[in-house]
């Protein structure tokens, strides 16, 4: 067994939908090195990846297989199944371990609702639980709680009280705002 | 594009892609407004990361533009849109230019941030910089490094590892730093949890001392080259300042076991450390000790004995990765030295059922490696006891475990017999009896005194059969086997039960069985047969009559060797090469073709024997790979086995010779060496070499390729000087051009003296070389290029040159019949570098031979003895027993050599690389 000391344990995080369709997908590579495998740089090849995947993992909750040289640990959802790459020397045990970081946190930050409606509807958050586990190929964080914990809500509203400058300058400043932004609508088309 | 199309994607539920433009022009618009709506703002983050994600990309420019809008919401102090506003950046960096100018506002954040983005700050940063720029952030990078913050440390820590490639003599900086990092307590701040309301069940910790891991990971590549100060850093981790996160222990298990396989002498020093991982309190910890012990070839017996009970007790927690993780390294183990892990026996019998798929796989292959003449049929039984708790799929990878197996051990064939009637009688599809039946064959071919046994068996399968297929078999196989056993008329009877009671399919397979009873020469028995056949001529059917008339032809003949060549033919063609080339008649554009008959005389033929060997060594080839391939279900591409590879090869030898007239000449082809290199891959001209031997001349193939861009290669040849002077050269066919890039071939042909006349060739390549124009990829036509030589190495013609493997189903009735015997003793040098395996593989290529009797694996790293069997070309048969040992005196090799002719059996023995 070669001993790979490297810290890029993480290959690849994916999430499908229940017909195979990519929700999520980031393979991961070294930010200051080129890459050659073509499973990272060939939209085609991973594509062609996940379809065979999903058909060998669809409705088989076991957890982890190996596949196409690299030990695979997933979980599946209602209709959603969370992917974890590693190598096929890659200890199981510590992809798994991540694996339930990151899936835990989905469940804190989704408030237990694992679906494909609740990952779209949440996708900032669910990307930024993602971003908090795992740094292009690192693991960050495997335990839920502080892995959820990283991961921030968004702004609840937007900031609409504008203070209004009733002075003439502040007209005439409202008023060449206006004509700016409606000269620029129209010219789009609007 | 109307409203509906393009803001369908916002109804969640179809799951349906954003525009790309829209989100593009939306992104712009919002971006650059003032003020910025922070809610919407990471709306149309998120919708653009979406867009990423899924595998879109914009162009340059388009990224470029998205990347400075995006940085314009810096403005925006908004923490939770600034954290999305750094994952969109980190994104869009490999997509567009100027990223650098995002370093300012970057640095701002990580000077006097915000907690909640900072970490994020910092991980953006590593993107951002590059070799050149990162000396602007050393200090920013050393305090974030200490930052009590474990995630900021973290962030840090990590971002230094993703420069090291660019900037390591930078980062070294910081290795104080780093240090201080690992052995620190950093635990979380008060305020770290309230995000959310509602965490779960899960236990909320103030420290997860993650930051260790990361701090190892970095400061083991910063002292890398220092085997000394690592050797501390291993001490102080374990004993003074234990490491607190399993992954950074997972990690010094790592580095651990990396020092031991640099130096194995350092094996016995690091022991001590092991004891503990192998009872650490996680999983993983003790998964990566186990595997690392089991790895290493120095560790004692009763050491690796440790780390199995640990992988034992591992096989029965719940969490299902934990037992794959741990069958899967015993059946890594089971292949080398299937005797350790008999201990685990018990807890691989109890995964037989698990509910997942490989793990269960795993767990049966397993146990079966630990087959060995003694707990054989025990296994076996046990086996036949959960038989009907399985799937067929499943049941079909067990049976083809039990045939390798039974092929292995020959003589537990009676209970591997039973085992499979056993099953045979079960209810099961056609694919699962199929595999059944190929069982039975295998054993049947390759174990003679199985035949009468398992002949019984057949019979009676056939008399309730449901499908037509394999009763077809079944009889082809009868009446090829038949009339070789002692007792033939038993099957007739059996045989001719199906004529009356079967379908017309399997009517016409048992009439021409029936015949080749016929031909055993037996008079009573040819006129029974003859008796059977007439009645058969009444049948309904008309192919049966068509058989039946056309065997009672061709026995009622005088040349009763005629009508065997056409019943019970002795050769086979081969397969392979017979449908190539029926393709390639068949494809052929040009009509002329098809004036001449097709050439059934260009197909090579096979005896009986040349094809049980090439199928024999298909079958335990199969047994040596993992078999963890069929846990690994990936294996859906058809592969082309080896044998028909090496066929297939050898034929399209064949092919480029007959197109050389002067080769073609010399006759048929014998036999071609596999390739051997005679320069480093590396080099700018990289030369294979293949040896072809014909019935009195060698014919060398040199495969020359130039991997130079901007020199081009004239009249290439090569000077080629055997050492042995009954060796003289013939002709030489140089290449003219060797263009960049591009490879050729040069045959150099030579008179071979009678027999087997190991020599060695000198060669030197001689060349002109032309420089290329780089724009045309041509060299300039008046350029008249310098005459150069080069040095490659020698290329030895040894006596396996002249052995084609075969088989042999009696290893020692075939020794016992050879007289000729030649031993000889060598020694192969210092024991700790030999490993016996990698000798074996290398004297079976190396001598061209079969190996018998399974002898090719080795169980034991003291010793081992290896036999091997083969033909020298001239058709007489060589045996080999080569005994190794190690000792402290180096490996030991004992060569004994068998053969009819002794010469042979004298070069053999004495040859060795």
């Amino acid at each position: 067994m070669p001993f790979d000391v490297s810290l890029y344990s993480v290959q690849a995080t994916i999430i499908l939908d229940n017909e195979g369709k990519r929700l999520f997908a980031k393979y991961y590579h070294p930010p200051h090195k080129v890459s050659d495998d073509e499973l990272i740089t060939s939209e085609k090849k991973q594509a062609s990846f996940e379809a065979s995947l999903f058909k060998k993992t669809f409705k088989l909750s076991s957890d982890i297989i190996l596949f196409e040289n690299k030990v695979v640990v997933y979980r599946e959802f209602a209709d959603a199944a969370v992917y974890l790459l590693g190598d096929l020397n890659e200890n199981e045990n510590l992809l798994y371990n991540v694996l339930q970081g990151l899936v835990g946190a989905l469940e804190i930050i989704l408030r237990n609702q694992i679906d494909k409606k609740s990952i779209l509807e949440n996708y900032d958050m669910v990307i930024l639980a993602i971003d908090e586990t795992v740094d292009d190929g690192i693991v960050l964080e495997t335990d839920p709680s502080v892995i959820a914990s990283r991961v921030s809500k968004p702004p609840t509203e937007d900031n609409t009280n504008i203070k209004i400058d009733l002075s003439e300058k502040g007209l005439l400043s409202a008023f060449n705002f206006a004509r700016k932004n409606i000269s620029d609508r129209l010219q789009q088309g609007f | 594009m109307s409203t509906h199309t393009y803001k369908k994607f916002e109804d969640i539920d179809s799951g349906t892609l954003p525009d790309k433009m829209t989100v593009y022009q939306e992104c712009l618009q919002a971006f650059n407004a003032s003020p910025i709506q922070a809610k919407r703002c990471r709306l149309l983050l998120s919708r653009l990361l979406r867009l990423l994600y899924a595998g879109e990309t914009f162009p340059k420019t388009e990224a470029t533009n998205l990347f400075f809008s995006t940085s314009k919401l810096f403005h925006h102090n908004d923490g939770s849109l600034r954290q999305l506003v750094y994952l969109a950046i980190k994104e869009l960096c490999s997509l567009s230019d100027d990223i650098l100018m995002a370093t300012a506002s970057i640095m701002k954040d990580i000077q006097g941030g915000d907690i909640l983005y900072k970490p994020n700050a910092v991980r953006t940063l590593a993107r951002v910089l590059d070799g050149s720029t990162i000396h602007a952030a050393e200090r920013a990078m050393k305090n974030c490094v200490v930052d009590k913050n474990p995630n900021v440390s973290s962030a840090a820590l990590v971002s230094s590892y993703h420069l090291l490639p660019v900037a390591k003599d930078v980062v070294r900086r910081w290795t104080n730093e780093t240090q201080e990092a690992i052995t620190s307590n950093k635990v979380f701040p008060q305020t770290q949890y309230a995000m959310h309301e509602h965490y779960g069940v899960n236990k909320l910790l103030t420290a997860t001392y993650t930051y260790q891991y990361h701090a190892l990971g970095l400061l083991y590549h910063l002292r890398d080259h220092d085997k000394m100060a690592l050797m501390k850093m291993i001490q102080q981790f374990n004993t003074q300042q234990p490491l607190k996160s399993s992954l950074a222990t997972v990690q010094l298990i790592r580095y651990v076991g990396k020092l031991i396989e640099e130096d194995s002498h350092l094996t016995q020093t690091l022991w001590p450390f092991f004891p503990g991982w192998l009872k650490n309190k996680s999983d993983m910890v003790e998964l990566e000790a186990s595997r690392t012990i089991l790895s290493l070839p120095k560790f004692l017996p009763e050491q690796q004995m440790q780390a199995i009970n640990t992988l034992q007790t591992l096989l029965s927690v719940p969490r299902t990765v934990t037992r794959f993780a741990a069958v899967r390294i015993l059946n890594k183990i089971a292949m080398k030295s299937p005797e350790k892990i008999m201990v685990c026996n018990l807890e691989l019998e109890s995964l037989i059922n698990d509910s997942n798929r490989s793990v269960s796989t795993y767990a049966i292959t397993t146990l079966l490696k630990t087959g060995n003449s003694e707990n054989v049929d025990r296994l076996v039984k046990t086996i036949s006891g959960f038989m009907d708790d399985i799937s067929d799929e499943f049941k079909i990878i067990v049976i083809d475990a039990i045939r390798t197996l039974s092929l292995k051990f020959p003589d537990k064939h009676k209970s591997m017999l039973n085992f499979l009637n056993d099953v045979l009688r079960d209810e099961g599809g056609f694919n699962f009896k199929n595999s059944i039946i190929e069982a039975i064959f295998d054993i049947i071919k390759f174990i003679p005194k199985s035949r009468e046994l398992a002949l019984e068996m057949l019979c009676e399968f056939i008399e309730d059969c449901e499908y037509t297929e394999l009763a077809v078999r079944v009889l082809h196989l009868l009446g090829d086997e038949g009339p070789k056993t002692s007792n033939p008329t038993l099957y007739i009877r059996h045989i001719y039960n199906r004529v009356v009671l079967e379908n017309s399919i399997v009517r016409s397979s048992a009439v021409i069985a029936l015949s080749k009873f016929a031909l055993i020469g037996d008079q009573s028995i040819t006129k029974s047969i003859k008796i059977l056949l007439k009645r058969c001529l009444q049948d309904v059917d008309d192919e049966v009559r068509d058989r039946a008339a056309l065997s009672l032809k061709l026995l009622s003949t005088k040349d009763i060797e005629q009508a065997k060549s056409f019943i019970a033919p002795t050769f086979k063609y081969s397969l392979p090469i017979l449908e190539q080339q029926l393709a390639l008649y068949v494809s052929n554009a040009d009509k002329e073709t098809f004036v001449h008959p097709f050439d059934i005389k260009a197909i090579p033929t096979m005896t009986e024997e040349e094809a049980k060997a090439a199928e024999f060594k298909e079958k335990t080839t199969i047994y040596e790979e993992p078999v963890a391939q069929a846990a690994d279900n990936s294996s859906e591409e058809e592969k082309v086995s080896e044998s028909a590879r090496h066929t297939l090869l050898q034929q399209q030898y064949a092919q480029e010779f007959a197109a050389i007239p002067e080769i073609a000449a010399y006759g048929q082809l014998l036999h071609s060496s596999s390739v051997v290199e005679l320069t480093e891959k590396e080099t700018e001209f990289v030369v294979t070499a293949v040896k072809h031997i014909f019935e009195s001349h060698v014919v060398i193939q040199y495969d020359v390729k130039n991997t130079l861009s901007e020199i081009q290669l004239e009249d290439v040849s090569v000077v080629a000087q055997p050492e042995n002077e009954e060796y003289t050269e013939e002709f030489l066919m140089p290449i003219d051009v060797l263009k960049i890039n591009s490879s050729g071939s040069i045959y150099v042909s030579f008179n071979r003296p009678e027999g087997t006349v190991p020599t060695s060739i000198a060669n030197t390549l001689s060349y002109t070389t032309k420089d290329v124009d780089p724009a045309t990829g041509e060299a300039a036509e008046d350029e008249e290029g310098f005459p150069d030589e080069y040095q490659i190495e020698d290329l030895p013609v040894v006596p396996g040159d002249f052995i084609v493997p075969a088989f042999t189903g009696n290893f020692t009735h075939a020794w016992d019949e050879l007289e000729h015997e030649n031993v000889a003793v060598f020694n192969l040098g210092d024991a700790a570098t030999t490993d016996l395996q990698d000798v074996v593989t290398k004297l079976i290529k190396t001598m061209s031979m079969m190996p018998a009797e399974s002898t090719d694996l080795v169980t034991s790293s003291s010793s081992h003895t290896l036999k091997l069997f083969g033909k020298s070309i001239g058709g007489d048969k060589v045996a080999a027993i080569v005994r190794l040992a190690s000792s402290s005196k180096g490996v030991m090799m004992k060569s004994q050599v068998r053969s009819s002719d002794d010469e042979l059996s004298q070069m053999v023995a004495n040859y060795i690389e």
